[in-house]
């Protein structure tokens, strides 16, 4: 259908974004568009004012300090992956980074948006006479989730490649809302509910990622069913450095599987021990037990568990290798 | 004869600049400034009673000109003379989810949809089945009431003395293998442009469409009007594959709102429209039985059929029929036993799709063919050359081959891919697999009987020396255009450049049975070549006079007419002409192609179809790699060598290959359609997994050139032969690299792996056994 009318403004700075979301409750940001227009275009997220963030500056800077690198969350993926730090210190995001999409959407995508990107399902992604004909869904417009009819909450799944390449690196990121700055750990930017995944305030937004300035050695895989454009059906990030021949530090993230992106537990339990088969399949286990794919894509659920468990086992091996 | 093609040669698409360049202009691109914008209201249910339907406040809407319903056309439409089932508008009732109902012409976009959700509608649901067995089953309510059962077609044949063949048989092996609905996804969106000028009672429709006189004659049987006031013009057009070869019933919508305001409705379909007009493979359940002897001759065959057709009968009853007719001409197979059965569901209506009706049937007789090769320690080349055609030969459904490369076919692309040194020897995960498919030069007797011949081209000359070859073909993107060009001037021994083509445009051109079948070259190319003969005798008539000498010692070579060898000087082109203008005026010459009765197909019920003058052959290998962790298959490379006759265009036969490999690859790897309760799941392109560059191997295209005695310069169709081979060869190679058959297409990860798991769970229970 025909995008809905709206205005746009084009604020020069952070302050003055969030002043004009805070003025207009109809209001949504928009950066590339590339996830906001797609479903706007299906009669979902119908704003009266798009608040364009593109022009402003604080947003686009990039900034390594003995702190850590700090990445504005409007730096473009494809930007983001040819940065020579990221490729040298943070693999894992470069990699991620360049997984999104194809080339058109990594022009025009940014940080922020692909880590506040909707969650999706394959009942939520459909056109008004789609979503009309089946009833609507708890996500939109509707009161029941066609994934699990029984329950109460919305399974749509977090797609974004870039948060689990963030959280295995122990990245935080920078809020701005009406109320002022504050940081935090990247993994608590999320909450399990597909309808409600992000936990900022309808003002906020996320202005900046920081990362450690030390991190292990990283990398992210994707399992999708075709080699770009698709979304991953699960989507793994390890950090891992390995010294003596015993892990020393290690976090995997994961992303495709939830509604939010998922930091692996039990991981701490692999630590000061060789990478050795038992552990690999301790790993396999681990993201067995912890994911919960639901029925939101056309490829199975249990595909997607055993393809998130086989990426990991294999990512961890690769890294303890090189 | 003079006039034949040299070989090799490689010339781009006439219209390809203008295609690269982004200057064409596709039907969505026409001038709409003036144009009142059409919209389409979609049934939301799968089976019901129209109980309601009240347009009148949609009526009322400012910028709204115009509202039709069923009630505007009491006709029903459908590409089969002897199947028309189908309303442009459902009328009582609907019989899938997306079935149009009604629809609007209004000043906007924005102003169409409005109008669109002011439509009162109440449907009274009806009990819905969505696979061939629910249809099929005892007490199913009818989608049809005069089609018992929800069959549209049944075919039984049988050929030969099938229980003696595989009495004859050392090894005999029953296989169920289903192959999921596709779609053709073609890049161009549908969309046309429909004028009706109410004083002169005359409808002007550009459209997107492959058969343009099919849509011809059904506009004016839905409109009640007559032939005679509709000109029917194809812009240029984004792919077809198919999917156009129907009239479409937006096309026949449009028309109607056309008229019913008396001005110009564009309508564009979206993406998922698109999808829901669908007309393409079918779901194929198949249930296969060969019989082989212990050298790997095949004694017989028996092969069952379930074609999940969708709501309408549409293209059914050929592909049923296709699917059967296409288990011969390939292999010399002494006993066949076909049973088909087109089931009507409530999902969008199949149609033709480039491969039609070939594809899931080759697809299960050549893996069920590796898997006996492999159970009786032979190769996979050996059996296929085991049985082997000889041309000139009569199928025993009456087909005729008069032309058979594929002997050389597979002994190129075994030479190229290294077969024999490398089969069953590459490391864990990678294998190799090839498979054989053929296809029609176009069906030897169209849907539409007229008695006329099977092509018309026509040539004209005039005082600018300029040669215009006019053309009912559809160039969707194939190089039909180009094929034309080159045959006119190769026979006339002009250059290219000398030669314009006008195509698709029924005020100017001849009446053409369009892109099917792939019958433009082996027809078309035939009637132009007859065409440009004539046009030839008429100028070297008049060079001769000219050169003082006798009509047949003269020869037109580099557009210079000269005497033989005789070292005269000879005239230009361009004065040649002149000279013929004296005596003529204008010329203008009719070429033709009529395929002969005894190529028509066998006298049995439904033996036309698969008739042809010539079918092409081809042989693939291809190479993968199985990522027992996530399931992922990589194809690696593909060789493949086609049997075209001659490639009167190398560089476009080629490219035609390439793409039906790929298209094969598709179907193959990850395209399938899926549905939830009959709401497609799989309409956009996002959803719809063609594949990307990504995953697009390395294709060594080799050409064989088996001369057919009928086609034009010795040609064969080149654009459909390559695909049907492609599945199973992927699926053989899988098989070859991880031990694993699967009964599924198309081969995605999670189908994958869950073999996989199978294979492990299997392993693990007898090891315990062992233990």
């Amino acid at each position: 259908m025909t995008l809905s009318d709206f205005a746009l403004v084009r604020p020069a700075d952070v302050e003055s974004a969030v002043a004009a979301r805070r003025d207009h409750p109809q209001s949504r940001y928009v950066a590339g568009g590339t996830d906001l227009l797609v479903n706007m275009r299906h009669g979902i997220d119908g704003a009266a004012q798009l608040i364009d963030l593109s022009g402003i500056e604080e947003l686009t800077c990039v900034k390594a300090t003995l702190a850590g690198l700090r990445i504005g969350a409007g730096v473009k993926l494809g930007a983001l992956a040819r940065l020579p730090l990221i490729a040298e210190r943070y693999r894992a995001v470069g990699e991620a980074a360049t997984a999104v999409a194809g080339p058109g959407h990594r022009a025009l995508g940014t940080v922020g948006g692909n880590l506040c990107l909707d969650t999706r399902c394959v009942y939520y992604n459909q056109s008004e006479w789609w979503r009309q004909a089946n009833g609507y869904c708890l996500k939109h417009r509707g009161d029941i989730c066609h994934v699990a009819p029984q329950g109460q909450r919305c399974h749509a799944a977090f797609t974004g490649d870039l948060a689990p390449a963030l959280l295995a690196l122990g990245a935080e990121v920078e809020i701005v809302g009406a109320a002022g700055r504050r940081r935090c750990p990247l993994a608590e930017l999320y909450v399990e509910d597909g309808r409600a995944h992000l936990a900022l305030a309808p003002d906020e937004l996320v202005a900046t990622v920081l990362l450690p300035p030390d991190p292990a050695p990283s990398a992210y895989g994707k399992v999708r069913v075709r080699g770009a454009i698709d979304y991953p059906l699960a989507g793994v990030a390890v950090a891992l450095s390995v010294a003596d021949g015993v892990a020393q530090r290690l976090r995997i993230a994961l992303t495709g599987t939830n509604s939010r992106p998922i930091v692996l537990a039990g991981t701490d339990a692999l630590i000061g021990r060789p990478v050795d088969e038992k552990a690999l399949h301790e790993i396999e286990r681990l993201v067995q037990k912890q994911v919960q794919p639901m029925r939101t894509t056309v490829a199975s659920a249990q595909y997607r568990r055993l393809a998130a468990a086989g990426l990991a086992r294999r990512l961890v091996a690769s890294l303890a290798a090189s | 004869m003079s006039g034949q093609a040299r070989g090799g040669r490689r010339i781009p698409l006439i219209d390809g600049i203008e295609k690269v360049t982004g200057r064409a202009r596709y039907t969505a691109d026409l001038e709409r400034a003036d144009a009142l914008v059409g919209r389409i209201l979609r049934s939301p249910a799968s089976h019901g009673e129209i109980v309601r339907l009240d347009v009148s406040r949609a009526r009322a809407l400012e910028g709204v000109h115009a509202v039709v319903t069923g009630d505007d056309c009491r006709h029903t439409y459908g590409v089969l003379p002897v199947a028309m089932n189908e309303y442009p508008l459902a009328r009582e009732r609907v019989r899938y989810r997306g079935e149009p109902i009604a629809a609007v012409a209004a000043v906007d976009e924005k102003t169409a949809e409005r109008a669109l959700a002011l439509i009162e509608l109440e449907i009274r649901e009806l009990p819905a089945y969505y696979t061939a067995e629910a249809a099929r089953a005892p007490g199913a309510v009818l989608l049809h009431d005069n089609k018992a059962g929800n069959l549209e077609r049944e075919v039984h044949h049988v050929f030969g003395d099938v229980e003696a063949g595989f009495a004859a048989a050392d090894l005999v092996r029953e296989t169920r293998i289903s192959c999921a609905e596709v779609n053709h996804a073609q890049i161009e969106p549908h969309a046309c442009l429909a004028e009706f000028d109410p004083l002169a009672g005359r409808l002007t429709m550009q459209t997107v469409s492959q058969v343009g006189y099919y849509l011809h004659l059904m506009l004016a049987r839905c409109l009640e009007m007559d032939t005679a006031q509709i000109r029917m013009i194809k812009p240029f057009v984004g792919g077809g594959f198919g999917a156009r070869v129907e009239a479409l019933n937006f096309e026949i919508v449009t028309a109607l709102l056309a008229r019913a305001a008396g001005a110009r409705v564009m309508m564009r379909l979206t993406r998922e429209e698109t999808f829901l007009t669908h007309r393409a493979r079918p779901h194929t359940d198949l249930k296969l039985k060969l019989g082989l002897t212990r050298g790997g001759r095949i004694t017989a065959c028996q092969l069952e059929a379930v074609q999940r057709g969708g709501a309408y009968a549409g293209y059914g009853i050929v592909t049923i029929l296709y699917a059967g007719a296409l288990l011969q001409g390939l292999y010399d197979i002494p006993a066949i036993r076909y049973d088909g059965y087109r089931v009507y569901a409530n999902l969008p209506p199949c149609g033709a799709m480039r491969g039609h009706g070939g594809v899931n049937t080759r697809h299960a007789f050549e893996c069920l063919l590796d898997r006996m090769a492999r159970e009786l320690g032979l190769d996979p080349f050996a059996v296929r050359r085991g049985n082997l055609l000889q041309a000139p030969t009569r199928t025993l459904n009456d087909l005729t081959v008069n032309s058979y490369g594929l002997a050389e076919c597979l002994d190129k692309v075994e030479r190229a891919s290294g077969w024999r040194e490398r089969h069953g020897k590459l490391p864990p995960g990678k294998g190799l697999g090839m498979a054989c498919s053929h296809y029609v030069s176009g069906a030897a007797k169209p849907i539409h009987w007229t008695g006329e011949p099977h092509a018309v081209v026509n040539l004209r000359v005039d005082f600018d020396g300029g040669i215009t070859a006019l053309t009912g073909a559809a160039d969707i993107g194939q190089g039909s255009s180009t094929m034309v060009a080159i045959a006119v001037a190769e026979t006339l021994g002009v250059g290219l450049d000398r030669i314009r083509v006008i195509a698709g445009d029924s005020a100017l051109t001849p009446k053409d049975n369009g892109a099917y079948s792939s019958r433009i070259t082996f027809m078309v190319g035939n009637a132009a070549i007859d065409a440009a003969r004539r046009l030839r005798s008429v100028l070297v008539e008049a060079a001769a006079r000219k050169l003082e000498a006798r009509p047949e010692d003269v020869e037109c070579i580099g557009e210079e007419f000269r005497v033989g060898a005789s070292g005269q000087a000879g005239i230009p082109f361009a004065e040649a002409v002149k000279a013929a203008l004296v005596d003529h005026g204008p010329v203008t010459v009719s070429g033709s192609f009529t395929c002969p009765p005894d190529a028509q197909g066998g006298k049995h019920r439904g033996g036309a179809v698969g008739s042809t003058m010539g079918f092409s052959y081809a042989a693939q290998v291809v190479e993968v790699s199985v990522d027992e962790a996530t399931g992922l298959v990589t194809v690696d490379k593909v060789w493949v060598a086609l049997d075209c006759g001659h490639a009167i265009n190398a560089l476009a036969v080629e490219g035609q290959v390439e793409g039906s490999v790929w298209m094969g690859m598709g179907q193959a790897l990850c395209e399938e359609t899926r549905y939830i309760e009959g709401l497609p799941l799989h309409a956009s392109l996002l959803e719809y997994r063609v594949p990307t560059i990504a995953e697009s191997p390395p294709i060594e295209v080799h050409l064989v050139e088996s001369h057919d005695p009928n086609g034009p310069f010795g040609a064969k169709e080149a654009s459909e032969g390559a695909l049907a081979g492609f599945p199973p060869a992927l699926a053989n190679a899988i098989a070859n690299a991880i031990g694993i058959d699967i009964d599924e297409l198309p081969l995605t990860p999670d189908r994958v792996m869950e073999a996989i798991v199978e294979r492990r769970r299997r392993e693990r229970l007898e090891a315990r056994r062992a233990s």
